[in-house]
């Protein structure tokens, strides 16, 4: 009978959160979508400043409906800004949570996203790229690496998630350096950041929200690496490398010393 | 910088970025060695710091059509020759 309950109170503020999601966007495309593409100047930060009070909302929501789920979010996450933003990615609420903590994120996202209807045509206004070898290739890939430097001048974030996709079994899949890449030729510096509990609010694979559950979700700054850390000279791959090695370092509640011997293997 | 020292210094960045020893010269990097578009950026950023200068969009667009060591180095003359860093042999 119990099991009942919860399944059905799961079930219904589910519905409302995804009622909230689908529906929002159209009620905010016309409230403050529109004006917002037709009065800025630059459309795609307008965009985004929509985008982060209508998931800011989500969270609100979510915290009202959802009491037994604690949100516990490092003061520095919102703080950092003209960063690039690397992520341990645990469940599709993720990205909309880092979007709900700063107004100017881009992001990359799967090029199959492009592709829903309306869904799409919004992460295409947000400045989003899609994650497709033709958008990492020639001069398409300079033009987009062109937008994000802008962006990072600009004030903006570009967060990503290195593992490229959500991880099923909560272990740290291995990095790809790309996104290391990018930050060596934006010059700019890496937050990386530690979230957890977001799989189990929503879990990988389910369709409904783990509602009654007591659940904390954290999201720590647990490192920034500068754009002149070990000289700048630090290959991609390398730099991959190290900050993997914080994640590993700090999901297996290793600290201070092991970190700190984590850098000095990096630099030496 | 002679075209000597040129090919010294990309078969150095080969080895310490792509760890790749002596690259063959004339070779599709893509094909050969499995040249990606992140290995791409690395080799901009391992041109500047060689240049010791950034290099302008235009130069940038004309580095996509690069698929071998030769052009690589072929290009790198050609950039250290407008920034009047290029010496005959």
């Amino acid at each position: 009978m119990t099991k009942m309950i919860y399944r059905l109170t799961d079930f219904f503020i589910t519905i409302l959160l995804w009622f909230y999601f689908l529906f929002g966007y159209l009620i905010f495309l016309f409230v403050l979508f529109l004006p917002a593409c037709i009065f800025s100047e630059n459309s795609a930060a307008a965009f985004q400043r929509v985008n982060h009070v209508f998931l800011k909302s989500f969270f609100g929501l979510t915290k009202f409906l959802v009491p037994r789920t604690k949100f516990k979010i490092d003061d520095k996450v919102p703080a950092v800004k003209s960063s690039i933003i690397v992520c341990n990615h645990i469940s599709y609420l993720d990205p909309i949570l880092l979007i709900a903590l700063s107004p100017l994120q881009r992001t990359i996202v799967k090029k199959t996203f492009f592709h829903v209807p309306v869904f799409g045509w919004f992460l295409r206004q947000y400045g989003f790229i899609p994650s497709a070898p033709a958008e990492m290739m020639g001069e398409a890939m300079l033009k987009n690496l062109e937008s994000i430097r802008r962006h990072l001048a600009a004030g903006g974030n570009l967060f990503i998630f290195p593992e490229g996709t959500r991880s099923r079994d909560g272990r740290l899949a291995p990095f790809n350096r790309g996104v290391f890449s990018i930050a060596r030729y934006c010059n700019a510096p890496l937050a990386l950041v530690l979230i957890k509990g977001t799989d189990r609010l929503f879990k990988p694979g389910t369709f409904l929200f783990n509602t009654h559950a007591s659940n904390e979700i954290t999201m720590e700054l647990i490192a920034s690496i500068e754009p002149g850390f070990s000289g700048g000279s630090l290959p991609a791959a390398a730099l991959s490398d190290y900050a993997r090695r914080i994640y590993l370092a700090k999901l297996a509640g290793r600290d201070g010393d092991d970190l700190a011997e984590t850098q000095d293997e990096a630099s030496g | 910088m002679t075209r000597q020292e040129i090919e010294q210094e990309v078969k150095s960045i080969f080895l310490r970025e792509f760890e790749i020893e002596n690259p063959q010269m004339d070779k599709d990097l893509r094909e050969t060695y499995g040249f990606d578009s992140i290995d791409a950026i690395e080799l901009l950023l391992e041109i500047e710091r060689f240049l010791g200068s950034e290099l302008t969009q235009e130069e940038k667009k004309q580095a996509m059509d690069i698929r071998t060591v030769n052009q690589i180095c072929d290009y790198i003359e050609k950039m250290a020759k407008v920034r009047g860093l290029a010496k005959e042999a």
